[in-house]
């Protein structure tokens, strides 16, 4: 057995230097189905550090349910600034406060854009009810992390193709890169200059990685690991250990991530 | 029956992924033992790992009163002859129920003789699946090693913490246990030796676990049982 130089150093150090990872899809704080064992920003902290994660950008977990609480990211963006960004989440089902949270979103420092939760949240991202949003986000070139799901009725990526259609500007990630419908994510993201394949949950299936630097470029792929959830070694493992180049690798850990967060950073 | 995206499709590409990922052994079905009658399937996992050491084969169970496999003697005396050590449950594929009335007489042999049987979590049976399977399982047998697979990426701790905490000769299979901070966590409750270390492979990509372990905040001594003591102990104490 003979690992390349970076997966030998994964192996025995847990980091490396010259690979440091930006996690672009992160939540914070306790959730409804599951138990964490490390769910803080210091608990996360930890984490990061353990697995060489210099940055995360996150959207809480309370933020998700409640619009209301977005605010309360700010706190942890202004005790942490080298080591967090946050995405806005905007919720449908709260119409009348969208122009409001878009408003007090503008005001802020340390957030990059919106996360779309549209399979949670039951409105597709198709919806009037997100174009306030989208039209902000493309007019000053904003992050936007949708969930996206194969098949999905809310966020599939023929809904995301949609978008990208209207939107050119603004910067959509597809975060689980649409899970299971691979082929479609995929050519969405070779297609559409600002739309990234977003790998929580996905660098699990065994050869898609490979099949989406294939087709898309390992330039159109973001790490995530919906921390607290998934342990960061898990997911550097299935990038690190993918039969793709040290320079695939590098983008997809924490070239291409570098490049988007550079404005707001 | 759904094909992954990339598998091995001979022993040796199989041995070669496992070189690729620093994995020196590994206990294997073939996807025929589960999308193929098991009599079919079991003879095909036979004759693909005939000759290599670094692979252990388990056999696919059915109800022993259709007889498809033989008597549950002629079984284990293919077992013996081949050294297969454990057995694995296909019941959403194979159509059978898991009740002490279909397993009884399986369950008693696979108790007196340490046998293992191996199940994903997400097989279903009967209008049961998952936890509340194995749940069914091992009130039946409490006895019975049994090892549960593939338990998900969606936290369930909250599922088999209670089963762990009742049923000794209950263990995990990690290929999915992805939990961050999970695996020590676990270890700090109930010990490293209900754990054991799977990829899932070809359906899931090994480089997870991998790293996962090798990384994993726990003692050295906890990884390596992790990694294959555990496994090892079970099947030791199996006697055909």
């Amino acid at each position: 057995m003979s690992f390349s130089a970076l997966v030998k150093e994964f192996m025995e150090k847990g980091k490396s230097d010259t690979c440091p990872v930006i996690d672009m899809h992160q939540h914070m704080g306790p959730f409804q189905g599951i138990y964490f064992p490390n769910p803080s920003p210091e608990d996360m902290i930890r984490t990061m550090d353990r697995c060489g994660v210099k940055m995360g950008v996150f959207c809480s977990h309370a933020a998700l349910i409640d619009p209301e609480v977005n605010i309360k990211m700010a706190k942890v963006l202004k005790r942490y600034p080298d080591r967090f960004r946050a995405y806005w989440c905007i919720n449908p089902n709260y119409p009348k406060r969208i122009e409001r949270d878009i408003k007090r979103f503008s005001e802020m420092e340390g957030f990059v854009g919106f996360k779309f939760l549209s399979d949670y949240h039951k409105y597709p991202i198709t919806s009037p009810r997100y174009k306030p949003a989208l039209e902000y986000a493309d007019d000053h070139e904003l992050l936007i992390l949708m969930h996206t799901w194969g098949k999905s009725p809310y966020d599939s990526p023929t809904l995301v193709e949609k978008l990208a259609q209207k939107y050119h500007r603004v910067k959509l990630f597809m975060g689980h890169s649409g899970y299971g419908e691979w082929e479609k994510s995929i050519q969405v993201a070779r297609d559409y200059p600002n739309v990234y394949l977003e790998l929580t949950a996905a660098y699990a299936v065994n050869g898609v990685i490979e099949w989406m630097v294939r087709e898309a470029g390992s330039e159109k792929i973001l790490f995530g690991t919906d921390l607290p959830w998934f342990d960061p070694h898990y997911g550097i493992g299935c990038v690190i250990f993918s039969k793709i180049t040290d320079e695939d690798r590098h983008n997809i850990l924490h070239r291409n991530a570098e490049k988007l967060l550079k404005p707001f950073l | 029956m759904i094909k992954p995206i990339k598998f091995a499709e001979t022993a040796e590409d199989l041995l070669k992924e496992m070189d690729f990922y620093g994995i020196d052994e590994a206990l294997v079905y073939h996807a025929r033992q589960r999308d193929d009658s098991p009599d079919v399937g079991n003879e095909i996992l036979l004759n693909e790992i005939k000759g290599f050491k670094r692979l252990h084969g388990v056999f696919a169970i059915l109800p022993p009163q259709t007889g498809e496999l033989g008597s549950i003697e002629e079984i284990l005396e293919k077992m013996k002859a081949r050294n297969i050590r454990a057995f694995r449950a296909f019941p959403s594929e194979h159509k059978y129920l898991m009740t002490k009335t279909a397993l009884g007489s399986l369950y008693e042999v696979m108790i007196e003789r340490n046998i293992p049987l191996f199940i994903s979590v997400n097989e279903s049976c009967g209008g049961i699946s998952g936890w509340y399977l194995v749940e069914k399982i091992m009130s039946d047998a409490p006895d019975l090693t049994l090892v549960v697979t593939e338990h998900g990426s969606w936290g369930h701790d909250r599922f088999f913490r209670p089963l762990i905490e009742k049923y000794e000769n209950l263990y995990l299979e990690i290929s999915r246990y992805e939990l961050d901070g999970g695996i020590s966590d676990f270890c700090d409750n109930y010990g490293a030796d209900r754990l054991l270390f799977g990829t899932g492979y070809p359906q899931w990509n090994p480089g997870g676990p991998v790293l996962m372990l090798a990384q994993a905040d726990i003692t050295n001594k906890e990884r390596e049982m992790i990694a294959s003591g555990n496994l090892m102990n079970i099947l030791r104490r199996v006697r055909l």
